[in-house]
């Protein structure tokens, strides 16, 4: 599905490149996780697949489309979940979810079964009519998802979907992103929090320093953690070992 | 299109829950038009009877005809009105306070001591709040008083026989006569004075025009910070879209305000008591002004919004650059009464050239041509705004 060789990205006035020649391949159907640090350059690599930025050198195709021939294309076909809080506080729910269907072009016949399926699936049938600046922190995280469900993606891009929220409303949305995925989207789950991505994806990459470190099944990198597990005693859990190995555990203070 | 629709349905539906936003863009500049032009309708008001006076102490001790006639021609000022003499103390305490502006004192045996070679003089005392063209004014009215009935007098004096006839001999009154009147406008169809509704209606208009920046500014920030404009932006919609998405409807937004504060200069300034506004004649030369006045405010505000990163610079670099532009360009003090090289800089502001653009159709009853040049200044101006706006905006991390 996703297809990224030798990406170089570096932004004005920065000295080390946000990307510096990263590889990465997701395949269809798979539900996939993207870890780093801040500042490894996930979010880069995000904007990059969704073309947002431009790389300054590399390929990128997504579903055998190129990047940045086929940027619309493309487009059409992703659809990217912000960390923020991607809509309008001072419009409804329903107002949010009808302006970025009506900007996608989403055929006016097709509109409101788009919506409803969205608010069915992110649990936000009953709040059409709330202004969203009045919603819980789950709820505007479900509102930023149902927004992204609106076109019916085939890659969906989450970036820290589960910051600031409440468990209950974190296994909702946990559960409804594999519902997502069982549909047959390709999901990419960008998350700091490495137990969410063990128990949700089967594939994940570990980047640091605009660089790919590690990546294979869950399985096989927990594996891989264990071993290491073993020489720092203090530890039994999974992913974690390995995720530091890689990326060592000084601060990531990141300053834009 | 659809895209370009939604994209101003949606700004209108922000901004009709943003009361603050309306109350900016136009209850303050229907407030400042009404109170300003009321305030400043004498100023402005020449050809009328002036309520606007300044108060005088008039204390007569000489008792003669010839000091009584002093008295009499000082009285006839329009401007200048006599008080009833206090207390010495009084008077003075009034002066400084500024209740009373000045003080004559015809002091006694002034008429006996007129041969003499040091004759006694005239006291003219003015308070020191008194702005100095006011105070030459006074005192140019008492010499031309004095100087009338001294003229009267040596006259009479040399011909006892012309005073005989108890008329003005001097016929003093032909010298208004003597003097034509005129004020310079670029058409001389216009054969009045302009008011203060016409000064500053346009003035006010532009300022807020320019403060669309504001609000617009600020929600595009918001919208930055908030990963909206980013989630705009991964759909594909391109930075010419996002800025015409913001421009088109702020440039109605600016229309709408055209249209009220024209309505209020014409229909509700008049029922406070202040003058009607006159709209010139040319209505199509009056839209292109507006247009590119809106164009240039819309673009500057986009601008602002892309080169800062949070709502409070926003908002800070909005209203001290409207604020300087505004001060600048002639919406305070008219440029008319500015100093030549200040005159020169203001020309520096886009404000200066909205509001000359104004004033030349509502003023000067100038036409299209008339305005043309400045409306070209404006429109590009906005397109380097824009310009400018969109490179930062392509070049922007947005999230």
């Amino acid at each position: 599905m996703i297809d990224v060789r030798s990406v170089v990205h570096r932004y004005a006035g920065q000295t080390a490149p946000a990307l510096a020649g990263i590889d990465l391949h997701v395949r269809r159907g798979s539900l996939f996780g993207l870890l780093g640090p801040n500042g490894s350059g996930k979010t880069t690599l995000i904007s990059i697949i969704t073309g947002i930025l431009r790389a300054d050198s590399g390929a990128v195709s997504i579903d055998g489309r190129r990047l940045p021939q086929d940027t619309r294309a493309i487009q059409r076909i992703c659809s990217l979940v912000p960390q923020e809080n991607a809509f309008y506080p001072t419009l409804t729910v329903g107002e949010n979810l009808r302006f970025f269907a009506e900007v996608q072009v989403i055929p006016s016949n097709l509109l409101g079964e788009r919506i409803d399926e969205s608010l069915q699936i992110t649990g936000l049938e009953n709040a059409t009519g709330i202004r969203a600046n009045r919603l819980s922190g789950g709820m505007k995280r479900r509102l930023s998802i149902a927004i992204g469900l609106l076109n019916q993606p085939q890659l969906l891009l989450l970036d820290e979907p589960t910051v600031g929220i409440d468990p209950q409303s974190r296994q909702f949305l946990l559960e409804a992103i594999q519902k997502i995925n069982a549909a047959g989207t390709t999901v990419v789950y960008c998350s700091h929090y490495l137990e969410e991505v063990e128990f949700l994806c089967d594939e994940i990459a570990i980047i640091d320093h605009g660089r790919v470190l590690r990546q294979g099944s869950v399985q096989s990198l927990v594996e891989e953690s264990r071993d290491l597990a073993l020489s720092v005693p203090v530890r039994t859990a999974g992913l974690q070992e390995l995720f530091f190995h890689l990326t060592r555990t000084e601060l990531r203070d990141v300053v834009q | 299109m659809r895209v370009l629709a939604t994209l101003i349905r949606k700004e209108f539906l922000l901004l009709r829950r943003d009361w603050h936003a309306l109350a900016l863009l136009f209850v303050m500049p229907a407030f400042f038009i009404l109170l300003m032009s009321l305030a400043m309708r004498d100023v402005f008001a020449t050809g009328r009877t002036n309520t606007n006076t300044f108060q005088y102490y008039l204390v007569n001790e000489d008792t003669t005809a010839f000091a009584t006639s002093i008295a009499n021609a000082l009285g006839t000022h329009a401007v200048f009105q006599a008080r009833t003499p206090d207390a010495v103390d009084a008077r003075k305490r009034a002066i400084l306070k500024g209740d009373v502006q000045f003080e004559v004192v015809i002091p006694l045996g002034f008429t006996r001591s007129l041969p003499d070679s040091q004759p006694l003089r005239i006291s003219v005392v003015s308070g020191a709040s008194v702005p100095p063209p006011v105070n030459e004014l006074f005192r140019a009215s008492v010499r031309e008083a004095v100087t009338s009935v001294y003229l009267r007098a040596r006259v009479a004096a040399l011909n006892p026989g012309l005073s005989a006839g108890g008329s003005d001999f001097l016929q003093m009154e032909k010298i208004d006569a003597l003097l034509k009147e005129e004020t310079l406008y670029e058409s001389a169809q216009l054969a009045r004075r302009p008011t203060s509704v016409q000064q500053n209606v346009p003035a006010w208009l532009v300022f807020a025009m320019f403060f669309v920046a504001l609000p617009l500014s600020t929600t595009w920030l918001q919208e930055r910070t908030q990963g909206s404009l980013t989630k705009l932006r991964s759909i594909g919609l391109s930075p010419v879209v996002l800025l015409a998405g913001k421009l088109l409807p702020y440039l109605l937004v600016n229309m709408v305000q055209v249209v009220l504060m024209l309505v209020i200069g014409v229909w509700v300034v008049p029922t406070f008591g202040g003058d009607a506004l006159t709209l010139g004649h040319s209505p199509l030369g009056l839209v292109i002004i507006a247009l590119a006045t809106g164009t240039a405010s819309v673009s500057y505000g986009l601008l602002i919004a892309n080169l800062v990163s949070t709502t409070e610079q926003a908002t800070i670099a909005t209203g001290a650059t409207n604020l300087l532009l505004g001060a600048l360009g002639g919406v305070m003090v008219p440029r008319s009464i500015m100093p030549e090289a200040l005159q020169q800089i203001s020309l520096l502001s886009p404000m200066s050239w909205g509001l000359e653009g104004f004033l030349d159709i509502l003023l000067r009853e100038g036409g299209v041509q008339t305005i043309a040049p400045k409306a070209l200044m404006l429109v590009g101006f906005a397109l380097i705004s824009l310009t400018l706006a969109g490179f930062r905006l392509q070049r922007a991390r947005t999230f």
